[in-house]
């Protein structure tokens, strides 16, 4: 079935008409195609038709042209999506008070909102009651707080502190930084639930804790 | 008018020019037992230490060149990056490359150098200002790219650092020689007549790869298409008309020969080569490019490009730790690897390891500076009155 759409699709390049192209890509993806997979099950066997094509001289390099810029009018059609899609998990994060450090701290937002995370970014020297306000604004469950020197790190408990006096024991604190990858036992102390060391391990964690303690479901 | 230079020097000139260090420090000491205000024996010891690792001599050496001739612009040079490569010394470097970015302002290393003082020392906005003059003085400067890239992951992440890594990686000449390498051409480039290409698929395939590599894409597919009228399946040749495409930035027609060489030979390196690429221009494809690229890395494993490639497309799949690995095996083949390198600091920095992505980047100026040897291009111009 989808090997006949590709020739189908392959013959739109050839005639040059975007509207059929497209019509045989709705086609599939009405069949029950996902749109991850239109791509490899659609768009590569007729792109090689197409190849094929001009190899054995069936089409000339004015129609080869002609139909590669079709296929490239409709590319977005078959392409993967190019966000993944929202977690529904908010996330919380800024490097705490007195600490002006923000390159890992940058860098793992960017990856989480690449992996589909809304990110609250409250950027560096944030106090502990900011955290607190954004968490309440959000309704966030998820907080990460960094620290990149040892003081600061200490002061990290300052944040649990608050938490608990405001009975929001249900928000998951993590902590990230040097002192906090160098010493596991500096995370227990300031009550963090824990240590995200590296833009993958914060990927990891936060998917842990979007299954284990969220249940999969946004906040 | 610069002074007459010594025989003396002119031998340690001659010994080090041929690779013979040991010999031409001797000579260069023998010349400064005859005259030890001479600024071109200083210069000449300078980077002789330097080429050595002996960066505190090549320090003393260099300042005192400078000192007998504040217009010794190859001293300068070899000072600044005795002061880089010795490292923690970054106020005193940049001092030298502003003032070598002075004196020489078209020196395109200078201003790239003068960006990795001024990143180790904190001075982002100043550091990216000089890696973009230099791009300015060369849009090809692959390491002005790598850096700004970077200093873009540090500031909005893996998403936006990635592109400019990857389009630096495509200006780099050693990707399109990663190719030729994959086609299984000579070194070296042969001279030949298209006229007098033998009438065989093998020769008119050959003949094709060496023109494709002087960029001569009409005569190339000329041949290309002749294999191809009489095999159209013939693997091989579809990849080949790849390239060609891809080089002419029309990658669909290239992602159409590739994908059709493949299905003659699924794991054929040149045709997974260009797919790979191809599909690497895509965001919404990088599930695809790594999977390609892992084909590659798997069918020709020799060459670092190769693992370098498969470790770029692992960060566009946020796969951090297995890109670190790639990028490792690409290390070890080749140590010199910029694009590695500095793939390896952006690793490094995405698991907040600030001073090994450091040691990374100094690691890639070490590899690339010796490369270029733009101390005897300055050597010469100072020897002859001019500046470099």
């Amino acid at each position: 079935m989808v090997s006949e759409e590709a020739t189908h699709l392959y013959e739109a390049f050839v005639s040059q008409d975007p509207a059929k192209a497209i019509q045989v890509v709705e086609r599939v993806r009405s069949s029950g195609v996902p749109q991850t997979q239109l791509f490899d099950s659609l768009f590569v066997p007729a792109m090689s038709l197409l190849g094929g094509a001009w190899a054995e001289g069936r089409i000339d390099e004015i129609v080869f042209t002609q139909a590669s810029v079709v296929a490239e009018q409709i590319g977005s059609f078959v392409m993967p999506p190019l966000t993944r899609p929202d977690t529904g998990v908010t996330v919380v994060m800024g490097s705490i008070h007195r600490d002006r450090h923000g390159i890992m701290k940058d860098i793992i937002a960017s990856a989480l909102k690449e992996a589909g995370y809304r990110v609250n970014d409250l950027g560096v020297g944030v106090r502990g009651a900011d955290f607190l306000e954004r968490l309440e604004e959000t309704g966030a469950r998820v907080v990460i707080v960094f620290a990149e020197i040892l003081a600061t790190a200490r002061a990290v408990a300052g944040v649990r502190d608050l938490l608990t006096a405001e009975n929001r024991d249900d928000v998951v604190m993590l902590v990230a930084g040097g002192p906090f990858a160098a010493d596991p036992g500096l995370a227990r102390s300031v009550g963090a639930n824990g240590v995200i060391a590296s833009a993958e391990s914060a990927l990891k964690l936060l998917g842990r804790v979007r299954e284990d303690l969220l249940g999969g479901g946004a906040s | 008018m610069s002074p007459a230079r010594s025989s003396q020097l002119l031998i340690a000139e001659d010994l080090a020019r041929r690779g013979q260090l040991p010999a031409a420090v001797a000579a260069c000491y023998e010349a400064l037992a005859i005259n030890d205000r001479d600024p071109f024996v200083h210069a000449l010891l300078g980077h002789l230490m330097l080429e050595g690792d002996f960066y505190d001599e090549a320090i003393a050496a260099s300042t005192q060149a400078i000192e007998l001739d504040p217009d010794c612009s190859p001293a300068y040079l070899a000072l600044g990056l005795a002061y880089d490569r010795r490292g923690g010394m970054w106020d005193q470097s940049v001092l030298v490359w502003h003032e070598l970015a002075e004196v020489v302002p078209d020196l395109v290393i200078a201003h790239v150098q003068l960006g990795e003082a001024f990143a180790a020392a904190a001075f982002e906005e100043e550091a990216v200002d000089s890696w973009k003059r230099a791009l300015e003085l060369d849009p090809k400067e692959a390491r002005a790219h790598y850096n700004l890239a970077i200093a873009a992951l540090k500031h909005e992440g893996m998403s936006t650092a990635l592109p400019t890594i990857r389009r630096a990686g495509e200006l780099d000449p050693s990707q399109d020689e990663l190719f030729f390498a994959l086609l299984g051409l000579p070194a070296e480039q042969i001279e030949f007549d298209i006229a007098t290409v033998k009438p065989e698929r093998d020769a008119r395939l050959f003949a094709a790869g060496m023109l494709l590599r002087g960029e001569d894409f009409f005569g190339a597919s000329d041949l290309v298409r002749i294999v191809l009228d009489e095999n159209p399946a013939d693997a091989d040749a579809l990849a080949l008309a790849a390239y060609a495409y891809l080089k002419q930035e029309a990658s669909n027609e290239a992602m159409a020969c590739a994908l059709r060489s493949l299905t003659f030979s699924a794991d054929l390196p040149t045709a997974l080569y260009t797919l790979g690429v191809v599909y690497s221009r895509f965001p919404g494809l990088s599930k695809h490019s790594a999977r390609v690229f892992i084909a590659l890395a798997k069918s020709a494993p020799q060459h670092s490009l190769t693992h370098v490639l498969l470790a770029e497309s692992l960060l566009g799949l946020q796969r951090y730790g297995q890109a670190r690995q790639a990028y490792r095996a690409a290390v070890r083949l080749d140590p010199a690897c910029v694009r590695a390198r500095f793939g390896l600091a952006a690793v490094r920095l995405t698991e907040g390891g600030y001073a090994e992505a450091q040691w990374e980047i100094r690691r890639a100026a070490y590899y690339d500076t010796r490369r270029q040897g733009n101390f005897w291009r300055m050597y010469d111009a100072y020897a002859e009155g001019g500046d470099a």
